[in-house]
């Protein structure tokens, strides 16, 4: 897993650690590591939920170019 | 009347369609009912007449056309006939049951009056354009195609196709931007019709624009609303519908709520009925999430506040069993090391009394041993002195006894004793004198003799021969 992980790798890394110490299976030695992790994770889906990246000027951008080949086959298809 | 030129009979053009005209009217006297495809409406805004194409075809084919009319009243008639029952106005493209009466005019020609259109025909044939888009659809296998699609965790980009200005879209927006969990969307706008004819080659446009772009998309919305229920045959069209079955992302329809569900609505992805409800879904997705995440904050926290807790606990209880485990070892230990102080100096004192007597006893020993060797050494310095007293008187007598006979000899060998034997000493200015040598004559000479001095002068010297 990359070091920034998308909003699914997180929500399901989050997920498994959940689990993870609902099963007892964390060690007061790895405790403080995941929950590092996981505030990461939480942090990083909560950034998600209230947050867009999305660029209307790019779209646009791309809507006015022609249509590539591949799309035309695609919508051809 | 016809005239006569050049012996031939010749008719004015009114004189011929007059005449058909006529021959027509007596011909078709009554009205027919007709099954036709209506190609084009030919509606006319401004006169609000109709000139319908009528066409009948075989196999793709054109084998039978000709002209309509339908008069402006009976267009009305109609068009209220079709909306009730069809939920559809008259339009481009359909099969219609009509009755019509066959007219001729001098001017206009040949052409269909219109009286009336059974919109129950046209019903069926609707719905089994519909019947057939499903089967199709269904036999080609994509069906399901969109439904089958993976929405993303978090549908947060939406693609939306709708009119700017209706109230669907307004609704959906309101609906999505002031959700008071601060959920954020990105939305971008896709223009289109959505009802009528017209409608199915925008909506595809606007989708071939999305295809382009649709990376930056999770979902497409169509969002309808504030029309009537009019007009959404489109979306039974199979072209349009092939399209969004096999449309790369998900798309969700909002098109309102109609008696039967259209084949788009039934093969989208998620069929919302109204736009507020492709809103509340999309804030459902971003709850399934978000609930989940809050849900394992808590669920950590607790978890770990009570794991750091028991281990507390655990090792509060480790220390307290050290620390009774150690007293108790400690305890022994101590009580051990008194009873071995109290051993060692009872061991000690017991020792110390045994070498005590055995050093009283040597003392007494090397007592006894030493008078008793004082004893003998002193007996045998006595015998020695005794000894020592009578060597040494012994040895005294004998030195007095040598002391004599020397002083004896002594005497007989002094010059005077020599002397009185009759020898004599000659010397020499002082010295005595042991040869001639360094004698001369004259030379005075002092000779001792046993009673005085005699004092000569050398008349001369003769050495002795051995």
């Amino acid at each position: 897993m990359s070091d920034i992980p998308t909003y699914t790798e997180a929500f399901d890394e989050l997920q498994s650690i959940v689990s993870e110490i609902e099963l007892g299976e964390i060690s007061v030695d790895e405790l403080s590591e995941k929950v590092k992790r996981a505030a990461l994770l939480i942090k990083l889906c909560k950034q998600k939920l209230t947050s867009t990246e999305e660029d209307v000027d790019r779209i646009m951008g791309e809507l006015d170019t022609p249509t590539t080949e591949n799309d035309a086959q695609q919508n051809g298809s | 009347m016809p005239e006569i030129v050049n012996d031939k009979k010749v008719f004015t053009l009114l004189e011929v369609t007059k005449s058909i005209q006529k021959t027509l009217a007596e011909r078709y006297k009554s009205v027919y009912w007709v099954k036709a495809e209506m190609n084009k409406l030919n509606y006319y805004s401004h006169s609000g007449h109709c000139y319908p194409e009528l066409v009948e075809k075989a196999n793709g084919k054109v084998i039978a056309q000709i002209k309509s009319i339908l008069w402006k009243n009976d267009y009305i008639n109609v068009n209220n006939n079709f909306l009730n029952v069809l939920k559809e106005p008259l339009k481009n493209g359909i099969k219609i049951l009509f009755l019509a009466k066959i007219s001729f005019d001098p001017s206009y020609g040949l052409s269909l009056r219109i009286i009336d259109i059974d919109p129950s025909y046209t019903l069926g044939d609707l719905e089994k354009e519909k019947r057939e888009t499903i089967k199709r659809l269904k036999s080609e296998g994509i069906f399901n195609r969109n439904k089958l699609l993976q929405i993303p965790l978090l549908p947060k980009r939406i693609a939306i196709i709708s009119v700017e200005t209706s109230k669907g879209y307004a609704d959906f927006l309101k609906v999505l931007e002031t959700n008071s969990w601060n959920y954020k969307f990105f939305h971008f706008l896709f223009p289109s019709l959505l009802q009528g004819d017209r409608a199915t080659v925008s909506i595809k446009n606007q989708l071939k624009r999305i295809k382009k772009v649709r990376g930056h998309f999770d979902v497409v919305a169509i969002i309808r609303g504030g029309g009537g229920d009019i007009g959404l045959s489109c979306y039974n069209n199979y072209e349009l519908a092939r399209e969004i079955a096999l449309f790369p992302i998900p798309v969700i329809t909002g098109i309102g709520h109609v008696t039967n569900e259209t084949v788009v609505e039934m093969i989208s992805f998620s069929n919302a009925i109204t736009p507020t409800k492709i809103a509340e879904y999309l804030l459902q997705k971003f709850h399934n999430f978000s609930v989940p995440v809050q849900k394992a904050e808590e669920k950590i926290r607790d978890k770990s506040r009570r794991l750091l807790s028991d281990e507390k606990t655990k090792f509060g209880s480790e220390i307290k069993l050290f620390r009774s485990v150690t007293e108790n070892i400690l305890i022994g230990n101590r009580n051990q090391i008194k009873e071995n102080i109290n051993s060692l100096v009872q061991q000690t004192t017991f020792r110390f009394k045994n070498e005590k007597e055995y050093l009283r006893a040597g003392r007494e020993e090397i007592k006894r041993g030493t008078l008793k060797i004082c004893a003998a050494e002193k007996l045998e310095i006595n015998g020695f002195a005794l000894t020592m007293k009578k060597d040494v008187i012994s040895q005294i007598i004998q030195s007095k006894t040598a002391l004599n006979n020397m002083e004896k000899n002594i005497e007989n060998m002094s010059p005077q004793s020599v002397l009185k034997r009759g020898y004599s000493i000659t010397m020499s200015n002082g010295k005595a004198i042991k040869s001639t040598k360094n004698l001369k004559e004259g030379d005075a000479l002092e000779t001792i003799v046993y009673e005085g001095r005699i004092f000569s002068l050398v008349k001369s010297s003769k050495k002795t021969i051995e």
